[in-house]
């Protein structure tokens, strides 16, 4: 087992950035600009696509900057930890002075895994909120997992990954219970769905209708189970906010759309579904098209590291889809 | 009771814009081309319109609403500066544009208008809300106002606002006289002044760095800080503006809204909100805190400039008197430096040097808080080591905020040197910052009035300007006093130097 030493690893990054310096200012630059608003430690397996991760995680540096230390699960095995520093730097809108990020690299096997927060920990940036992005669905029902998020302000994860959506949302919602802020990449693929439902009634004839639903159906397919369930979850809350009590439906389908939504009641019928790179939005019979791009895990991401907070929406929403995911055949 | 929308979630969702009309008088005009119909069409591409929007052009020139359109997507299309043109947001975005040609005097024009905004509510559900924006000659500001008035335009099932340019007034009986004829029409709550200086982002993060931060506050005020230099530079002579801009002059043009919003940002009390009365109850207090010169006071804290021909990187610049519309013997100030003082406990002293010029060295706007040295040098007296501490605040063209500092130099020995910490704005966070115009219209239209000037902060300003004005109209200056491409008349440095001060050179 190859011991990793925090200490010697924060020598490096100091001898990079001093490395880094020199370098752009030899090069008649204005040397290197450091910046760092937080410490995203993202979790992966091995077989994760390194270079698509490499990218998003670049994406997301000129808006969030941050210290990114990048372990890879390397699975079974003998007992590993080992770790490398290198830095990102970007020209901003063609100026001179580049701006650069650094990142560690960690591979670690199974057995090590317990050792992961005691090496993580003593390398996040000081005194910034620690951030951690598990790409990895195994990972979230082992047991060292609760250590590795204990140590973050809030833990990401894709729900949409997991082999066993219900088991998946019960866990999540166990998991925000106990304290841990949590955000679920499934729910932050709803937003623009939810913005536009929402956007909907701010029409006031629409809204004035509201009261005429009595019936909300969420057909989804494949991976999008808990997203599904979220959307119905929310729909329903929302209404029950508004006085507003409709009968829930979600369930597999056999479309061509990921996700489809409709509440209805009465003459009154919303209908939301995907089409390509288009949302479409019926009401009534009258169809509307709104360009939304699927979105890319640097979207998603970017939001979740934009809310460093209690967000009491998702959390409610958690709660009610892991009952409504239990109560649903 | 009205119901309330239940599925709004504004920790993730976008600001948007609600359902609404904007009429734009000057629509053929320089800004609606330059600013405002980029800034309209990112907001639409950024899915921050509702659905329900329009937009209706008013100028004298016979257009149709197609023809409007193709010359609006040609403005889009040469000035939007990092948005290329999507076709099909385009097309749902120009279905909602429409115009009404006409003369602003006559009558005429706002039956026309009425009968397009019903038009307008209903094939585009505009929700009988409209923001009026006047981007005209100031002489039309009230014409317009009174106009949409007696056409009964100023109210509606909806909300309506009105959107007013600067200049407001050219002094403050006519600033008052404007906002009085304003308001024969609109309530004060619902007349926007714009300043856009106040939707650039940096200007917004004084706010920020200020009042978010717990660091900085307590050195905020005379006994810590020596002075402050706020400078308004532009390299670009009048650019075909002359007749205007020698009416108006850089004291006018620049220091009376721009400047003086900045200063009042920058030394403003902490509000006890972000809401907009709030956050405007400050300003205008720091306004209304200015000390208004005595005509001798005047002539020792304010330096008048016009600049003169010169040679600048090769290229022979026209002084401003050889500008084409400009009077051969025209006594306006393309230069205006001036020291005003705070009367608050927290500004007690402390001169704030604000200067604006056309023609000098470099485009810049920034603000320059001096700090008092330390009390005791115990090191060598060579070197840097007197460089005192600044903090600058750089609007534009880097949005950013830089330390200056001193540091060992490494070695042996004690040397010290400035050394600068510098947060970009731009490359800090690399993401696209939205312009001042998009910041101000999405403001206007869901009514926000925080970014915008009230009438009282406008009435303060020109309290504070208007003496300057009159000494210097008194006065015959001995005009050009600097040469096109430098910092200004040698007076405004011999003004800083009274107190011991230097101009920086940003």
């Amino acid at each position: 087992m190859a011991a990793s030493a925090p200490e010697r690893v924060l020598r490096e990054l100091a001898d990079l950035w001093v490395t880094l310096g020199k370098r752009g200012q030899a090069e008649g630059g204005a040397g290197v600009l450091r910046a760092c608003t937080l410490t995203l430690v993202v979790l992966a397996e091995a077989n994760d696509d390194a270079t698509a991760l490499g990218e998003t995680i670049a994406a997301l540096m000129p808006e969030h900057p941050a210290r990114t230390i990048v372990v890879k699960l390397s699975g079974a095995g003998e007992r590993a930890l080992a770790e490398r520093v290198y830095a990102q730097c970007w020209m901003p809108f063609g100026e001179r002075r580049q701006i650069c990020c650094e990142q560690i690299e960690i591979t670690v096997s199974d057995a090590a895994l317990a050792d992961l927060p005691s090496v993580v920990l003593p390398l996040a940036a000081p005194d910034l909120p620690v951030i951690v992005w598990s790409r990895s669905a195994r990972l979230f029902e082992m047991p060292p997992f609760g250590a590795i998020a204990r140590m973050a302000a809030k833990v990401v994860v894709d729900s949409a990954g997991f082999a066993d959506p219900k088991r998946a949302l019960r866990l999540l919602a166990e998991t925000a219970r106990s304290g841990v802020l949590l955000g679920d990449l499934a729910w932050t693929r709803l937003t623009r769905w939810r913005e536009m439902l929402a956007r909907l009634f701010e029409n006031r004839d629409y809204l004035a209708k509201l009261a005429r639903i009595s019936s909300v159906r969420v057909v989804y397919n494949g991976e999008f189970a808990t997203a599904a369930w979220y959307m119905g979850a929310w729909i329903v809350d929302a209404l029950r906010d508004a006085g507003v009590n409709a009968k829930i439906v979600v369930g597999a389908g056999r479309g061509p759309a990921p996700i489809s939504v409709e509440l209805a009641g009465g003459e009154f019928r919303v209908a939301l579904a995907r089409r390509e790179d288009r949302l479409v939005i019926t009401v009534d019979n009258a169809e509307n098209c709104a360009n939304l791009p699927q979105p890319s895990d640097y979207l998603l991401m970017r939001e979740e590291l934009g809310i460093v907070r209690r967000d009491a929406v998702f959390e409610r929403t958690l709660a009610s889809a892991a009952r409504l995911a239990y109560a649903t055949n | 009771m009205a119901i309330e929308n239940p599925f709004l979630d504004p920790l993730r969702f976008e600001r948007q814009a609600p359902e609404c009309a904007i009429v734009i008088f000057g629509a053929n005009g320089d800004l609606t081309r330059r600013k405002l119909m980029p800034a309209l069409y990112r907001l639409a591409y950024d899915r921050r319109l509702s659905a329900g929007f329009a937009v209706i052009g008013i100028s004298r020139t016979p257009l149709s609403d197609d023809q409007f359109r193709d010359k609006m997507l040609e403005s889009v299309k040469q000035f939007s500066e990092d948005t290329a043109v999507d076709t099909d947001v385009w097309a749902a975005f120009a279905r909602g544009l429409y115009y009404v040609a006409g003369d602003i005097g006559d009558a005429a024009l706002y039956q026309r208008l009425g009968q397009k905004l019903m038009a307008a509510e209903s094939q585009r559900h505009t929700g009988g809300n409209a923001l009026f924006y006047l981007s005209t000659q100031p002489s039309q500001y009230a014409q317009a106002a009174l106009g949409i008035g007696a056409a009964g335009l100023g109210k509606g099932t909806g909300w309506r606002r009105l959107v007013v340019e600067k200049p407001f007034g050219h002094d403050l009986a006519s600033a008052r006289d404007l906002s009085r004829r304003l308001h024969e029409v609109f309530s004060e709550s619902d007349v926007y002044r714009i300043d856009h200086y106040l939707g650039k982002e940096t200007v917004q993060n004084i706010l920020a760095f200020r009042f978010g931060n717990g660091i900085f506050e307590p050195l905020w005020n005379r006994r810590y800080v020596n002075h402050v230099q706020i400078t308004g530079a532009e390299s670009i002579g009048v650019e075909g503006r002359g007749a205007y801009y020698q009416e108006a002059g850089a004291l006018a043009d620049m220091i009376q809204n721009h400047l003086l919003q900045v200063m009042a940002t920058i030394a403003m009390e902490p509000a006890a909100s972000f809401r907009a009365a709030s956050v405007r109850d400050e300003k205008s207090k720091l306004l209304r805190s200015m000390r208004a010169m005595t005509p001798d006071e005047v002539r020792r804290n304010s330096v008048a400039g016009q600049y003169g021909p010169a040679r600048v990187g090769g290229q022979a610049i026209a002084g401003f008197r050889q500008e084409p519309g400009v009077d051969p013997q025209s006594p306006t100030d393309t230069y205006a430096a001036v020291t005003l003082f705070v009367e608050n406990w927290r500004w007690a002293g402390v001169p704030f040097y604000v200067r604006t010029g056309k023609r000098l060295p470099k485009r810049v706007t920034e603000i320059a808080i001096q700090f008092n040295p330390a009390p005791l040098a115990i090191f060598d007296q060579d070197g840097g080591e007197n460089a005192p501490n600044l903090l600058i605040v750089r609007i534009q063209p880097e949005e950013g905020i830089s330390l200056k500092f001193l540091s060992k130099r490494p070695g042996a020995g004690m040397t010290l040197r400035p050394v600068s910490m510098d947060f970009n704005y731009g490359s800090s966070f690399g993401e696209r910052s939205p312009s001042a115009y998009e910041t101000l219209l999405l403001d206007a239209i869901v009514g926000d009035a925080t970014l915008y000037t009230r009438q009282d902060m406008v009435e303060a300003s020109w309290s504070v300007v208007e003496p300057i004005q009159n000494v210097w109209r008194e006065t015959r200056f001995d005009f050009p006093n600097y040469a096109a491409g430098t910092w200004g008349p040698a007076a405004a440095d011999e003004m800083l130097a009274r107190r011991g001060h230097a101009w920086r050179k940003p």
